[in-house]
C-alpha cells in the first residue's frame, strides 16, 4: 500500500511537474530578458494584463511591466505619442487613428458590452428601443419599463471610453445620451457605482459581469461571451493591444504571450473569449 | 590701529569670504525667481495650447452650455457654473460653522474644550483630501442615499465633504487674526467693562476685518481649486445643476477625466481653456488678498453686532451658534476618524502591505510584491524624497533672497509669485506636467515621458511657495537685535546668516519643510497626469512610472473588485493619514519650539 501510494505521488509529481514545464514554456522566452514594458488604456483589458505582466514579472524579477488604465482614448493617445509601449483598445481603431500615429493592432479576445441593473432591480428584459429612450432621457422611471416606480439613475462612460463608443454606436445607434448621467471612469467603476444603486441603469464589459449586478436580457438575447462570438448577440467588440509601427523586443515578446496559446486560460479566467 | 585687518592679513581668505558671499546672493536670489518663472511658464503654457481656439474660431463653441464632443459640442460653461455651485455652497456651509468654531475657541469659557477644538481644527488640515473622499464614499453617500434617495453621489456629498475640507483654512485665519486683535484690544476693552463676550463681539470681530475677509477669500479658493473631493463624490455629469441632489461636473474633474483625448482635437485644447480659467481665479484671488483696503466694518454690520451683543436672546444665539458648529465639526470629524479606523484596523498586517512575498525579499527588492501595499508606500516615499530633494534648496534660497536680499519691487513679485503658485490648483500644475512632456518630446527631448522625475518636479513646484514662505517667514521672526549681530561684528552676510541666522531659524525652516513633505505626500491630482500607475511594482529608476498610495486610494474607491480590494482601500487610507500626521506633528512641535525661542 505504501509503495502504491509513493508510486502514485511521484506519478503526480512528474504529472505536475510536466504540467508546470508546459506552462512555462512560453514564459521561457523572457529568460535572460531586461527591461521595461508601460501599458495603458482599455480599462476591461486591465485584468488580462494584470494576470500576464504578474506571471512574467515572477518568471523573470529584472523585466517590470506597469499598467495602467484609463480607457481607450487614453491607449490611442498614449501609444501614438510614444509615451507607453502598448495602448489598449475596446474598438478597432480608427482610420484617421491609424494614419495619424502609424498604431498597429493585435486584437486578443471578444467581449461583449452590456446594459446593467442593480440585481434589487426588478426589470429582467429590454429591447433596444427602451434602452435608447433611457438612456436619452425619454423614459425617467421605471415603472414604464415594467420595474417599480422609481426615477431612474444613468450611469455612463467618459468620452475616452471604448466601452462607450461600442455601446453607443451599436446599441444607441449614436443617439443622444443625457447629459444628467453620472459618469465614471472605467468598467471596475461601472460595476460598483451600479451595485451600490438600486435605481440604476450602466453599461459595461460582460465580462466585469458577476453577482454584484445584473444583464438584462437585450431584445430577448441573453448577453453572455458565447452569444457575442457566435452573433445571437449584437452589441459585440473585440479587444486589441496597439502599438506604434510593428512591435520589438520584449514588447513583441509579451504580445506573443498574450494572443498565444498559454494566454488563452487568463483570458477565459477574466471573462473573455479568447481568439486562439 | 591697524585700519585695514583682515584683506592684508589673509587676503585669500576674506576673497573666498567675499566670493561666497557673492555667489549665495546670486544663488538665493536665483532660486527666488524660480517660483516667478514657473509662474510665467504655466501661464504660457495654457496660453499657447488654448490659442488654437482663438485662431480657429471656435471660442464661441466652448463658451456654450452643451459638453458631447461625440457631436462637436465642446462647451465648457456646464463645468465653469458646476465648479462655481459646488464651491459657494460648500463655502456658505463651511463660513458660518467656522464662525462659529472661532468664536468658541476665542471665547474665555471652556478651556480645555477650547484647547481640544483647536488642536483638533489643527489636526484636520493634516488629513489629505483623499482620504476625505475615500471615507465620505464609503459613509456619506450611502447614508444620504438611505435618506434622501437619488443617486448618492451628488452636488450636496461634494459640498458636504468640501465643508469640511476647507473648515480648518478658514478657522485658522480667522483664529490668527482674531487672537492678534484680542491681544493688542484686551486692556482697552477691560477698561469699558465689557464682558467678555461683548468685547469679542464688539471689538475683536469688527477689529479683524481684514482676517475675516482673508479667511473667506483662501477657504473659497481651496474650494475651487479641489480636484478629487468632486471627482469622488459629485458624479461628474456636464450639465447645469438644477438641485442639490443633482450630479455635477466641475472644472478641475472635467480636466482630470478629459486629458487622455488626441492633442489636435478641440477638446483638447478647451481643457487648456478651464486651466486658464482657474489659473486666471487663483491670481485674481491673490490680487484681492494683497491690495485690498482693509478697510472697517461698514455701521450697518457693526449696529448688528452690537443688537446681538446687547440682548440677551441673540447673545444666546450667538453661543448656541458657536456650540452647535463646534459639535458638528467635531462630531463630523470624530465619525470619519471612527469610521476610517473601524475599518482599517482589523485589516492591518503584514499581509496588507507584503501579500504573500516575504517581507525581506520585498523589501530589498528581489521579489515582487503582488496585492499589497508595500509598492505604492515605495513610491510615494520616493516621490517625497525626491520632490523634497528639489523644492528645499530652491525654496530656502527664495526664502533667504527674500527676506535679507530682496527689496521693492523684486521683492514684491517674487512674494507675489510664491503666493500665486500656492494658489494654483494641482490639477492645473498636473496639466502643465503632462503638456511639458508632450512640448519636449515634439521638440529638444524626443524621449521625454510621464515618470516619477517629472511628478517629482511637479510636486516641487506645488511646495516650492511653503518652503519659501516658511523659510522667509522663520528669518523675519527673528530678533532685530541677532540680525545685527553679523554686521555688527564685521562678518559678511553669508556668515552672519550660517553662523548666526540660519542656526536659529533653523526650527521654524525644518516645520516648513516637513509641512511641505506632507503635502507632497498627499497629493494626487498631479500625479495622476504625470506618471502614476494602478500596477507596476517598485520604481527602478527615475524614468519609470510608479506607484503611489493617494492613487491607489482614489482608484480603489471606485473600483475595488472584491471585499480584499476594499480592505487595502482601507489600510491604503489609513497608512496615508498616520503618514501625513506624523509628518504635520513632527512640523507643529519644531515650529512651536521655534516660536517659544524667539517670540516674546
Amino acid at each position: 500500500m505504501k509503495r502504491f501510494l509513493h508510486c502514485a505521488a511521484a506519478v503526480l509529481a512528474v504529472f505536475f511537474l510536466m504540467c508546470g514545464m508546459a506552462g512555462a514554456d512560453m514564459l521561457q522566452q523572457f529568460a535572460g530578458q531586461k527591461g521595461k514594458i508601460d501599458i495603458a488604456g482599455g480599462t476591461a483589458h486591465i485584468p488580462v494584463m494584470n494576470e500576464a505582466a504578474k506571471r512574467i514579472m515572477t518568471a523573470n524579477p529584472d523585466i517590470r511591466i506597469t499598467v495602467e488604465g484609463g480607457g481607450t482614448g487614453v491607449g490611442v493617445q498614449k501609444a501614438g505619442e510614444g509615451l507607453v509601449d502598448i495602448g489598449n483598445t475596446g474598438r478597432a481603431l480608427s482610420g484617421d487613428e491609424v494614419a495619424k500615429y502609424g498604431l498597429v493592432s493585435f486584437p486578443f479576445a471578444v467581449d461583449g458590452v452590456t446594459v446593467v441593473l442593480n440585481p434589487a432591480n426588478s426589470v429582467s428584459a429590454l429591447t433596444s428601443a427602451q434602452v435608447q429612450d433611457i438612456f436619452a432621457g425619454k423614459i425617467t422611471n421605471w415603472k414604464d419599463v415594467g420595474g417599480a416606480d422609481a426615477a431612474i439613475t444613468l450611469y455612463t462612460r467618459d468620452e475616452a471610453s471604448g466601452t462607450r463608443e461600442v455601446f453607443w454606436g451599436k446599441l444607441l445607434k449614436k443617439g443622444a445620451i443625457a447629459d444628467k448621467a453620472n459618469v465614471v471612469a472605467s468598467n471596475g467603476a461601472m460595476k460598483v457605482a451600479v451595485s451600490q444603486d438600486a435605481q440604476g441603469i450602466g453599461y459595461m464589459s460582460i465580462g466585469f459581469v458577476d453577482a454584484a449586478v445584473k444583464a438584462p436580457l437585450l431584445d430577448g438575447a441573453e448577453p453572455s461571451q458565447d452569444n457575442a462570438k457566435s452573433g445571437a448577440y449584437k452589441i459585440a467588440r473585440m479587444l486589441y493591444m496597439n502599438t506604434k509601427g510593428e512591435p520589438q523586443g520584449l514588447t513583441k515578446l509579451f504580445i506573443d504571450y498574450v494572443t498565444g496559446p498559454e494566454c488563452t486560460e487568463i483570458i477565459s479566467k477574466a471573462g473573455y473569449i479568447p481568439l486562439r | 590701529m591697524d585700519q585695514t585687518p583682515l584683506c592684508r592679513r589673509n587676503p585669500s581668505r576674506f576673497c573666498r569670504q567675499l566670493f561666497f558671499d557673492r555667489l549665495v546672493r546670486i544663488l538665493s536670489c536665483g532660486s527666488g525667481f524660480v517660483s516667478l518663472a514657473t509662474l510665467a511658464a504655466i501661464f504660457a503654457f495654457l496660453a499657447i495650447l488654448s490659442l488654437p481656439l482663438f485662431t480657429q474660431g471656435q471660442w464661441g463653441q466652448i463658451l456654450s452650455w452643451t459638453w458631447r464632443p461625440y457631436q462637436g459640442f465642446y462647451g465648457i460653461l456646464p463645468m465653469a457654473a458646476g465648479s462655481l455651485a459646488l464651491s459657494v455652497f460648500a463655502f456658505a456651509l463651511a463660513y458660518p460653522l467656522g464662525l462659529g468654531v472661532c468664536l468658541f475657541v476665542c471665547s474665555p469659557r471652556g478651556g480645555l474644550m477650547r484647547r481640544l477644538t483647536l488642536s483638533v481644527v489643527t489636526f484636520m488640515t493634516a488629513i489629505p483630501t483623499v482620504v476625505y473622499g475615500f471615507v465620505s464614499v464609503f459613509l456619506l453617500v450611502p447614508l444620504l442615499r438611505k435618506a434622501m434617495g437619488g443617486s448618492g453621489p451628488s452636488l450636496l456629498a461634494a459640498a458636504l465633504t468640501l465643508a469640511l475640507l476647507i473648515l480648518p483654512t478658514i478657522v485658522l485665519f480667522l483664529h490668527g487674526a482674531m487672537r492678534d486683535t484680542e491681544k493688542r484690544t484686551r486692556l482697552t476693552s477691560a477698561s469699558l467693562g465689557f464682558s467678555p463676550l461683548q468685547a469679542l463681539l464688539l471689538v475683536v470681530l469688527p477689529g479683524s476685518a481684514a482676517g475675516l475677509r482673508t479667511a473667506a477669500i483662501m477657504g473659497y479658493c481651496r474650494a475651487l481649486s479641489d480636484t478629487l473631493i468632486p471627482l469622488m463624490l459629485a458624479g461628474n455629469a456636464p450639465q447645469f445643476p438644477a438641485s442639490v441632489f443633482d450630479s455635477v461636473r466641475t472644472l478641475t474633474a472635467h480636466i482630470a477625466l478629459v486629458v487622455a483625448t488626441d492633442n489636435s482635437s478641440p477638446a483638447f485644447h478647451s481643457l487648456f481653456a478651464c486651466g486658464l480659467i482657474l489659473f486666471g481665479v487663483s491670481l485674481a484671488v491673490q490680487a484681492a488678498v494683497r491690495k485690498g483696503p482693509s478697510r472697517a466694518m461698514g455701521d450697518r454690520r457693526l449696529a448688528m453686532l452690537s443688537f446681538l451683543a446687547a440682548r440677551p436672546a441673540c447673545r444666546v444665539l450667538v453661543l448656541g451658534w458657536s456650540a452647535v458648529s463646534v459639535a458638528v465639526v467635531l462630531g463630523a470629524v470624530g465619525s470619519l476618524l471612527a469610521f476610517l479606523l473601524a475599518r482599517s484596523l482589523p485589516v492591518l498586517d503584514l499581509h496588507l502591505f507584503f501579500g504573500d512575498t516575504p517581507v525581506l525579499a520585498a523589501v530589498f527588492g528581489r521579489e515582487p510584491v503582488w496585492d499589497g501595499l508595500f509598492a505604492a508606500c515605495a513610491g510615494t516615499v520616493a516621490l517625497v524624497a525626491l520632490a523634497s530633494l528639489m523644492a528645499i534648496p530652491i525654496g530656502m534660497g527664495g526664502g533667504i533672497a527674500l527676506s535679507l536680499y530682496l527689496r521693492g519691487p523684486w521683492a514684491r513679485a517674487l512674494r507675489f509669485s510664491a503666493n500665486a503658485l500656492a494658489g494654483v490648483p494641482s490639477i492645473v500644475m498636473g496639466l502643465f506636467g503632462f503638456s511639458l512632456v508632450i512640448f519636449l518630446r515634439h521638440t529638444v527631448a524626443p524621449e521625454a515621458n510621464t515618470s516619477l522625475l517629472l511628478s517629482a518636479l511637479c510636486i516641487a513646484l506645488l511646495v516650492l511657495p511653503y518652503t519659501i514662505n516658511a523659510t522667509a517667514q522663520s528669518l523675519e521672526t527673528l530678533p532685530e537685535e541677532l540680525r545685527l549681530l553679523g554686521p555688527s561684528l564685521g562678518m559678511t552676510s553669508w556668515q552672519s546668516l550660517r553662523r548666526i541666522l540660519l542656526p536659529a531659524a533653523s526650527r521654524g525652516i525644518l516645520g516648513g519643510v516637513v509641512l511641505s513633505m506632507g503635502r507632497a505626500a498627499e497629493d494626487t491630482a498631479v500625479i495622476l497626469l504625470t506618471g502614476v500607475v494602478a500596477q507596476g511594482g517598485l520604481p527602478r529608476g527615475l524614468f519609470d512610472k510608479f506607484e503611489a498610495l493617494p492613487f491607489t486610494i482614489y482608484y480603489l474607491a471606485a473600483q475595488y473588485q472584491s471585499e480584499h480590494d476594499l480592505n487595502k482601500g482601507f489600510g491604503a487610507a489609513l497608512t496615508l493619514l498616520v503618514l501625513t500626521a506624523l509628518l504635520f506633528c513632527i512640523a507643529r512641535a519644531l515650529q512651536a519650539r521655534m516660536e517659544k525661542e524667539w517670540k516674546h
